[in-house]
């Protein structure tokens, strides 16, 4: 019953007029960003970030989470329509969405992937309120040493998960982890790797970090490419569903739901991650399995349940434990700390408001979406055809603007440059940036937890294997790690990135 | 052998920075590993970034190949400019005294002035006009206010693209636009602490 009580709470909170507002205004910046290809989530939520500031941190959280979960449901509607994914994680969606399109099953292939979104959103928000406290309270068990190799693991498992070479990516979170080092020394309050500037001595400042590699460097990429955008020529048509298509898609939705929801909560996971997996997985075991390649609705409905599904559990270790699955929630983090929030376990029970109107704000989010997405599906298209020579400067504007009134101090203006620099050679040297992001957060919590971990062990390192909480946690990153160095699977990864 | 050159150049990378990072760690004190002093945690990352550069290196020798992208002369030529010009600048800006003596003020003339050099190759255009506009913000934004500072960062930014730079009537509609939207939303709305005109 206690948890009823808790969500009814998270109503009252979620239902109160601003964060209303902001779930909303939340889903359709997220809607808009998820259907123009070439701007995802990561770079508009570290846009939207100074400007959160001035708000409760409640409102502030619930906004940027309807931007991610959004971007889900927009995504896949230009995949459908015109080929074109708006983000990496409706990918897939454009395999068999839009061969649907081009049958002239386009209203129904919109119609699946919204109530398949739908309905992995709710149940994943029920998933998140369930096992919230239940792992919250194993999570206050946890002494330095079980955090410190948690939070390996989680960087472990996020680098093997990430795109491209594993070793490069392992060695981007180390990176991270050394930038993360920058500024004064918790414990002895003596300045590292300052070079004497004031502005460092509280570290390098994370809104410059993440801006620069994701937004701006973003745009010099997308810059180099020429656009190719085109025209909506397919008639969306009926959105209902015939009798057939409704009995082939609920298994498939319901499959993308569990697969989304596991790969949702592993670190280094999230919507991307799920949508591929998910699409496999239909394409071997679903019944429409020989229609794969000619528009078969169980490729729009289990990824596209899928997909949502994650941006929702992602949410999970995020805020039980205060450890990011990816770069969207490591900009949560950022976001949390910056509203002086430390993420953590003790996060439910110090910020009931903020955990259970989150949650409740999740589902009112996806009713939200359903209704901004079906019936106004006409006026996203025609938003594509705003072309990017537009939207490039204004994005500029903003990020120039936002970073400036972070400490209204122009010096996080070029340190942002300078990071936009950083983000663009390292995307030539296919250095990816977001396990680098996921570093910085963790690095310095990580080492809080390390010097801890020591100190109560008297120096003896030994501790992190001897603690089973620990010790398990590090046979797994182990064995994450030697898994990636066989060939088979690394194959098989490549190819569930690529597709 | 099949160099690698994209994998070669990062593990290049990855040494360089941990190196200069364990140059600087001198100065921290190591402590004992019961008692972690402030340059324990340091020392061990970036050895492990040393070693994981090198491992990326030498693999990079052999799983290619996958090529950086060529350079041309002026691109060469233009990016060692752009460094010079950007280092005297950022020397030299000080001596005019007044607004330029203030550090950051120099470093933005600097590295706007490098930003602008490099721009003389079609290769570095794009990230060059790009970065260039956020610094012409930063120098901007304190002495002639937030609408002078967005006019000049749109411009700056709007060369990127060479049909801005053939049809100048959509740039100054776009900064008319964009003009008013952020006046809407950060002065109007947010209340940012920031001028919104020149000051003398």
């Amino acid at each position: 019953m206690d948890l009823l009580g808790n969500l009814a709470h998270g109503f009252a909170v979620a239902l109160t007029f601003d964060n209303l507002l902001f779930a909303l205004i939340g889903a359709f910046i997220g809607t808009a960003i998820g259907v123009l290809p070439g701007i995802g989530p990561v770079a508009t939520i570290s846009l939207l970030l100074p400007i959160t500031f001035g708000q409760p941190a409640t409102t502030a959280i619930i906004m940027l989470a309807g931007i991610y979960y959004g971007a889900q449901y927009g995504g896949s509607t230009t995949a459908i329509l015109l080929n074109l994914p708006g983000e990496i994680s409706s990918v897939v969606t454009t395999l068999e969405g839009y061969k649907m399109a081009r049958n002239g099953r386009a209203g129904a292939a919109l119609a699946t992937s919204a109530i398949g979104s739908f309905f992995a959103g709710t149940v994943a928000t029920v998933l998140v309120a369930a096992s919230g406290p239940m792992l919250t309270s194993v999570a206050l068990s946890f002494g330095p040493a079980d955090y410190f190799s948690l939070m390996l693991l989680g960087l472990i498992i996020s680098a093997v998960l990430a795109q491209g070479s594993v070793l490069k990516s392992v060695a981007m979170v180390v990176l991270g982890v050394a930038l993360g080092l920058v500024g004064t020394d918790v414990q002895t309050g003596q300045q590292r790797f300052t070079f004497g500037i004031p502005e460092l001595s509280d570290g390098i400042g994370f809104v410059a970090v993440a801006m620069g590699m994701f937004g701006i460097a973003e745009i010099i990429l997308n810059l180099e490419r020429p656009e190719a955008r085109s025209v909506l020529k397919t008639k969306v048509g009926s959105l209902f569903l015939t009798r057939e298509e409704f009995r082939r898609a609920v298994p498939s939705v319901l499959r993308g739901t569990v697969v989304g929801s596991i790969l949702g909560i592993l670190p280094g996971g999230g919507a991307a991650l799920a949508a591929f997996g998910s699409y496999m997985m239909e394409r071997k075991v679903s019944r429409g399995r020989a229609q794969f390649g000619n528009g078969a609705i169980e490729g729009v409905a289990g990824p596209e349940a899928a997909n949502n599904a994650a941006a929702q559990t992602s949410f999970i270790p995020l805020l039980t434990l205060g450890i990011p699955a990816n770069a969207v929630m490591a900009l949560m983090v950022g976001a949390l700390i910056i509203q002086g929030i430390q993420p953590g376990p003790r996060m439910v029970e110090a910020q009931p408001d903020l955990f259970w109107g989150l949650i409740c704000s999740m589902w009112i989010g996806n009713v939200m979406l359903l209704v901004i997405n079906l019936p106004m599906i006409g006026m996203w298209v025609k938003q594509l055809q705003v072309p990017y020579k537009y939207l490039y400067p204004s994005i500029l504007v903003f990020c120039c603007i936002g970073v400036y009134s972070l400490n209204n101090n122009v010096f996080d203006v070029y340190m942002t440059v300078i990071f936009a620099i950083f983000g663009y050679v390292c995307s030539k040297l296919k250095m990816e940036p977001a396990p680098l992001l996921i570093g910085f957060v963790l690095g310095p919590m990580m080492e809080e937890h390390l010097r801890r971990a020591m100190l109560l062990s008297r120096g003896d390192p030994m501790v992190f294997l001897q603690r089973p909480i620990s010790g398990t946690m590090l046979a797994i990153a182990a064995i994450a790690l030697l898994a990636m160095m066989l060939p088979n699977l690394r194959k098989g990864k490549e190819a569930a990135m690529s597709g | 052998m099949k160099v690698n050159a994209k994998d070669v150049a990062a593990g290049v990378l990855l040494i360089l920075i941990a190196a200069i990072g364990l140059y600087l760690n001198q100065d921290h004190s190591l402590g004992s590993a019961r008692r972690m002093g402030p340059g324990y945690m340091p020392m061990m990352v970036f050895w492990l970034q040393l070693g994981l550069g090198a491992f990326v290196l030498v693999a990079g020798l052999f799983n290619g190949p996958d090529p950086l992208e060529k350079w041309t002369g002026l691109d060469s030529v233009s990016m060692a400019l752009g460094i010079a010009a950007g280092l005297i600048a950022w020397k030299a800006a000080p001596l005019l005294g007044g607004f330029f003596a203030s550090t950051y003020n120099a470093v933005g003339v600097g590295m706007m002035v490098g930003f602008l050099v490099i721009c003389f190759s079609a290769g570095w255009r794009l990230i060059g006009y790009v970065c260039a506009s956020m610094c012409i913000f930063g120098l901007l934004l304190e002495k002639g206010g937030l609408m002078l500072a967005l006019v000049g960062t749109i411009f700056v930014a709007a060369a990127a693209e060479p049909e801005h730079r053939a049809r100048p009537l959509g740039v100054l509609g776009m900064t008319v636009f964009l003009l008013a939207l952020c006046w809407w939303i950060f002065i109007k709305q947010l209340d940012i602490r920031v001028s919104v005109w020149p000051q003398f």
